[in-house]
């Protein structure tokens, strides 16, 4: 689909789809969710609460629980189809090729393990022989790597702050190296100043492993900083993927559009807009495009098909009419 | 809360440590040195005391405590002293066995339960439901009414077999819950595989929980055990601590006044559970950092 300087993707999903079954039906929370990740790419998927960001990041380390599932789709790590690996081969996978940073530092750590055993966990499950005295060493380089003294493996989480919790997190989803690293809204936790910091450290070990980011959450703000691409979602699908800076001075879809004529700017000084409307519920999904009910360029053609994520220009894609996007694949 | 920087580790240093030890887990200490004192009392006895007078009509008849006998004697002339150092090692096998056969099969049905769910989930639930509503004190007459117990550790086992159900339901609740707590989550993302989850991650978190409920266990099963004993139904020709009290009881002892004959058996009773209990208080701070004090 996407292609930068004609290298390979390191991560291609491919029509991702997660249904939850619920007592109303059967929602899907990721529909047909598609885009690439490039080594050395900081991608950045953002769009409002319960438009699929996380649904999205847990379907990639296939971690989708019951009532949700997987029912279609690709998810190919350097030439693997993760979908289809089999259990034990899947949770190989996990950590030494594409690991995760959850969401909300606070709890992710286990509350009576010291750090460096949980460190040291990751390196258990995934090397056959590695001597105490490796993982020793190995834990203290991952601990000054994130900022912290190595004298932090000797801690329990709760003598931790919650900047260091989510650094020793950083520093477990790093440890082995992965390809693609997935970060669920790994600062929602932290006040603004140690949020930069705990995004910069990310940065600068992914820089150092050339591996790809995939970054999740709602701060279009920290995404400017952070993300090299982005991707929006809205009610499941993808809408728009463009390069940061591209989509920030020339957003594509009116959602997008709209996105980002809600952040205030310290340049232009001009009235903050809102999104008129709610996101639509899942189960009650407006025909044709799923944001033409709060969108101000709404067409009649909106109302009847659902638009296709398509190349606008060279890089930049949208699901959008006003492109003249063709109409998606009927749902399968 | 213990320092950061290595540390070299010298001898003053060691004795440092343990004094720290001693004063951060009190109740723990305590409560070991009580379990202690009984285990050598009763260890010393079998060591250097004349065990012979556990005989009837080897010491004198229903004396008071004196320096010959510290414990006074009964009425068939046996010395209590005896019987104690005879019985105390019996009743605590029979509470051990109880705690191990408790605990073990109350945490693998809660695992089981808890982890597995599904159909496993129900018939384990339904089971422990049912056993749950009936007292199992009287279930435990009914039995060994009828199948009487031939020896020590059968009491413990039966006792066991049938106190299960306490910790497999709250081992199953906390299993639930934290199943689905995001640090298990990291584990399952960073490949953790089911049996690391299950040792690594669940397991730790409940070890107060399982040491609290293992005291407990046995504590339970030495006061059954105690109680059956002291209706008449203890293991045949045994010397327990219970069977001590139905004699006395059986002989009216309280009537009497013969004070030290049941007095006896029952402060070493004392002794055991307020050291279990001090010993299970003293082991959920150590499992749960968090409720350590800074000292």
């Amino acid at each position: 689909m996407m292609s930068v300087n004609g290298r390979d993707p390191v991560l291609s999903v491919r029509d991702l789809t997660v249904e939850y079954t619920t007592e109303g039906g059967t929602l899907r929370a990721a529909d047909h969710v598609s885009f690439d990740l490039y080594e050395g790419q900081r991608f950045g998927l953002v769009g409002e609460s319960g438009s699929g960001k996380t649904t999205t990041a847990l379907a990639l380390m296939r971690l989708t629980q019951a009532p949700g599932r997987i029912v279609a789709g690709q998810v190919v790590l350097q030439g693997t189809d993760l979908l289809t690996l089999s259990e034990d081969d899947m949770r190989k996978a996990r950590l030494a090729q594409i690991s995760y940073v959850p969401q909300g530092a606070m709890n992710s750590l286990n509350p009576v393990m010291k750090v460096g055993n949980q460190i040291a966990n990751g390196f258990k499950d995934h090397i056959d022989r590695i001597s105490g005295s490796e993982i020793a060493d190995r834990t203290a380089g991952l601990l000054s790597g994130v900022g912290l003294d190595p004298g932090v493996a000797r801690m329990y989480p709760h003598e931790l702050s919650g900047g260091m919790k989510q650094r020793v997190a950083i520093a477990i989803a790093v440890s082995l190296s992965p390809k693609v690293i997935i970060a669920d809204e790994p600062t929602s936790a932290l006040d603004v100043v140690v949020q930069r910091e705990v995004m910069l450290t990310l940065r600068r070990l992914q820089e150092e492993l050339g591996a790809a980011v995939l970054i999740v959450g709602h701060d279009m703000g920290l995404m400017a900083q952070f993300a090299t691409d982005i991707g929006v979602m809205y009610a499941g699908e993808v809408v728009e993927i463009g390069p940061v800076m591209d989509m920030f001075d020339d957003p594509l879809h009116p959602y997008t559009r709209a996105l980002i004529g809600s952040l205030p700017s310290a340049v232009h000084r001009t009235k903050m807009v809102g999104i008129p409307g709610l996101p639509p519920a899942l189960l009650e999904l407006p025909t044709g495009c799923s944001f033409n009910p709060r969108c101000r360029d709404v067409m009649a053609t909106c109302h009847r098909v659902d638009p296709r994520l398509a190349e606008i220009s060279t890089g930049r894609w949208a699901s959008c009419h006003l492109y003249g996007a063709g109409e998606r694949a009927a749902a399968s | 809360m213990a320092a950061i920087g290595s540390r070299s580790v010298s001898g003053a240093d060691v004795s440092k440590r343990l004094y720290r030890f001693v004063r951060m887990n009190r109740m723990l200490v305590v409560g070991l040195a009580l379990l202690s004192s009984v285990v050598l009392f009763s260890g010393l006895g079998y060591l250097f005391f004349d065990l012979e007078l556990a005989r009837i009509n080897s010491a004198g008849i229903s004396q008071s405590p004196s320096w010959e006998h510290w414990f006074g004697t009964d009425a068939f002339g046996r010395s209590i002293m005896a019987l104690l150092i005879i019985g105390t090692p019996q009743t605590l096998l029979i509470g051990l066995l109880a705690g191990i056969f408790g605990t073990v099969i109350g945490t693998v049905m809660g695992f089981l339960a808890g982890y597995v769910r599904g159909a496993i989930d129900t018939v384990i639930r339904i089971v422990s439901d049912v056993l749950f509503v009936i007292p199992i004190f009287f279930l435990l007459i009914f039995v060994i009414e009828y199948f009487p117990v031939g020896a020590v550790w059968m009491m413990g086992v039966v006792v066991g077999l049938l106190s299960w159900m306490g910790t497999a339901r709250t081992v199953r609740a906390q299993v639930l819950t934290l199943r689905e707590r995001a640090f298990v989550n990291m584990a399952r993302a960073s490949g953790a595989g089911v049996w690391r989850i299950i040792f690594r991650e669940l397991m730790p978190n409940l070890t107060s929980y399982l040491a609290a409920s293992f005291v407990q266990a046995v504590s339970g099963g030495i006061l059954f055990s105690i109680g059956l004993e002291v209706l008449g139904l203890g293991p045949a020709n045994s010397q327990t601590l219970g069977w001590s009290i139905w004699w006395a009881n059986d002989y009216g002892a309280v009537l009497r006044g013969f004070w030290w004959w049941w007095g006896s058996p029952v402060l070493v009773i004392v002794i055991i559970f307020l050291g279990l209990f001090l010993t299970s208080l003293g082991l959920d701070r150590i499992a749960n950092p968090r409720l350590r004090q800074a000292g």
